[in-house]
């Protein structure tokens, strides 16, 4: 496993890059505006796709420099544009009447943070020496997991929650970059293409309850409709 | 030729005592700078407090002991927590380990317990309403103080400030790692917090959503002077521990002779400095929250002092 041979340097670009893409989690949390939310998520594609170049480049692995270019440019570019352009269409710029306040989650995610770290403590059965980069990325890909979880349950309004799942899917693309680089290239690009087409399925379901609903917050959208 | 460590104890108070005036002046001042107005003078506060003591003191008459003890108390607490801290010399001196880190944190706490305490005392409505706000911001502040203590003490694997100086000197990749940046970011949310900055306390002091001058509303003269020169002492404190013990642990003396304290004197103004711009900069692009938005930078200070914990446990 490459794990095993990682010099202090890698390490340390590694976590750093995992840290920062966790810390953007928790901006997406504790913002109340929906352009945020988006701006966060671009810039944690990024960093996404610099750590699978990083890794590629130490561990040899060409074809992680074509799913970093790809993460990139789906991730980073097309998927915050047509989530922007989702919002334009919105008359809703923030979330206004989220259960949790955003200090509220933000508490909540830390606890939540530290959850993972225990379970990843658990998981962990390795003692060689770069061990504690295993328990890293199983810590961030945890939390970022838990953290869009707790995005999709709190808040309510639509382009919230498809970001929970974006992040959600973040996390795990994060910890499969770290933990398990060799992963088949097509199953990368299968995820990337699923993505792109839920996002489409979901500017269509906007569109749509805009029209015919109004409004996108589940919270209004809680009678049945014969 | 080096001084004695009795000296050099007592020049850390004098230094907090007689410096902490001026970076209140200097932050005044750059304030008014960076909005294109001249601003008062820098040595100003050195004049209010001149004024001040040469003030009579009148005293309201619902007020009982505890109002003429209050500041006295409050300065004293913050001429003990210089002792505890490295302010000049980055080796322990031998009054230093009276207490630890949580042992500088209960005395500077007390400081502020006893204006509280004053607030209430006198029983006007405005020292009513700046305690009940001042314990409020103190409830949501402690969790996240205890938790950045926790985080250095995890790191150092000591409770003591000087070591975890040592540490950060001696090995930069215990500075570069996420666990101490993540500190640095939760202290400089305590910072803004306690040294009643923006996103919080209102610049204009006097108007209605104050906190700490409501605190001393009732007080004039001498006493008001003491009040005023503990609060600049613990905004010069806290200053210097996020500078020598978080962020610039460079530039201390080690041996301890005159032109070394001398020139960590200078080192120190010139880290405040630097904070200090960081500091006036965040108070130009924020405008105060809401009351009830108050927790959110606590809650984001709380949120980096847990990452910094975990993370100190990944290393």
């Amino acid at each position: 496993m490459f794990l095993e041979h990682v010099n202090p340097l890698q390490a340390s670009i590694f976590s750093s890059l995992a840290v920062v893409s966790l810390l953007l989690t928790f901006v997406m949390l504790g913002s109340h505006w929906l352009q945020n939310y988006v701006y966060a998520f671009a810039v944690q594609s990024w960093l996404i796709a610099a750590l699978s170049a990083s890794v590629g480049y130490f561990a040899g692995y060409p074809e992680l420099y074509v799913i970093a270019v790809l993460t990139a440019l789906f991730r980073g570019l097309v998927l915050p544009y047509l989530l922007m352009r989702i919002i334009g269409r919105l008359n809703a710029k923030r979330e206004l009447h989220a259960v949790l306040q955003p200090s509220s989650s933000l508490v909540l995610g830390a606890l939540l943070v530290m959850f993972a770290f225990v379970i990843a403590n658990h998981m962990n059965r390795q003692s060689f020496l770069a061990a504690h980069v295993v328990v890293m990325a199983l810590t961030i890909m945890l939390s970022m997991k838990f953290l869009g979880f707790l995005m999709l349950a709190v808040r309510d309004e639509a382009v919230s929650q498809i970001l929970g799942l974006l992040v959600l899917e973040n996390g795990i693309f994060l910890g499969s970059q770290i933990l398990v680089p060799g992963m088949p290239l097509l199953i990368e690009i299968v995820i990337l293409f699923d993505l792109l087409i839920v996002v489409a399925c979901f500017g269509m379901l906007v569109r749509f309850l805009v029209v015919h609903a109004g409004t996108t917050s589940s919270r209004q959208l809680n009678r049945l409709v014969g | 030729m080096t001084l004695s460590n009795l000296v050099l104890q007592i020049c850390q108070v004098l230094c907090v005592l007689l410096l902490a005036p001026l970076l209140q002046g200097f932050i005044l001042k750059a304030e008014e700078r960076i909005q294109r107005s001249r601003g008062p003078n820098i040595l100003q506060p050195y004049r209010d407090l001149w004024k001040l003591f040469h003030k009579q003191a009148v005293v309201p008459e619902s007020a009982s002991w505890i109002y003429m003890i209050a500041p006295i108390v409050a300065f004293t607490a913050m001429l003990i927590v210089p002792i505890l801290i490295p302010v000049l010399t980055d080796r322990p001196l031998p009054q230093s380990d009276m207490g630890d880190m949580l042992g500088g944190g209960m005395v500077l706490t007390l400081g502020s317990f006893a204006i509280i305490l004053a607030g209430l005392d006198s029983g006007n409505v405005y020292g009513g309403i700046g305690s009940s706000r001042a314990v409020m911001l103190a409830i949501l502040a402690e969790p996240t103080l205890i938790l950045v203590l926790v985080g250095i003490s995890l790191l150092a694997k000591a409770m003591l400030p000087f070591v975890v100086n040592h540490l950060l000197l001696g090995s930069p990749s215990t500075y570069w790692s996420p666990a101490h940046l993540f500190l640095i970011l939760a202290f400089f949310v305590l910072l803004l917090v306690e040294t009643d900055r923006l996103p919080i306390h209102s610049p204009t002091h006097l108007e209605i959503y104050m906190i700490d001058e409501a605190r001393i509303l009732e007080y004039s003269g001498p006493l008001l002077a003491l009040l005023k020169w503990a609060s600049m002492m613990k905004q010069f404190i806290l200053y210097t521990i996020f500078c020598n013990v978080f962020l610039l642990p460079w530039g201390m003396s080690q041996i301890g002779t005159p032109f070394g304290e001398f020139g960590s004197v200078v080192a120190l103004l010139v880290k405040f400095l630097l904070v200090a711009l960081v500091v006036i900069v965040v108070e130009t692009v924020q405008s105060r929250l809401r009351f009830y938005r108050y927790q959110e930078p606590l809650a984001t200070g709380f949120l980096f002092a847990v990452l910094a914990i975990v993370s100190s446990q990944l290393m």
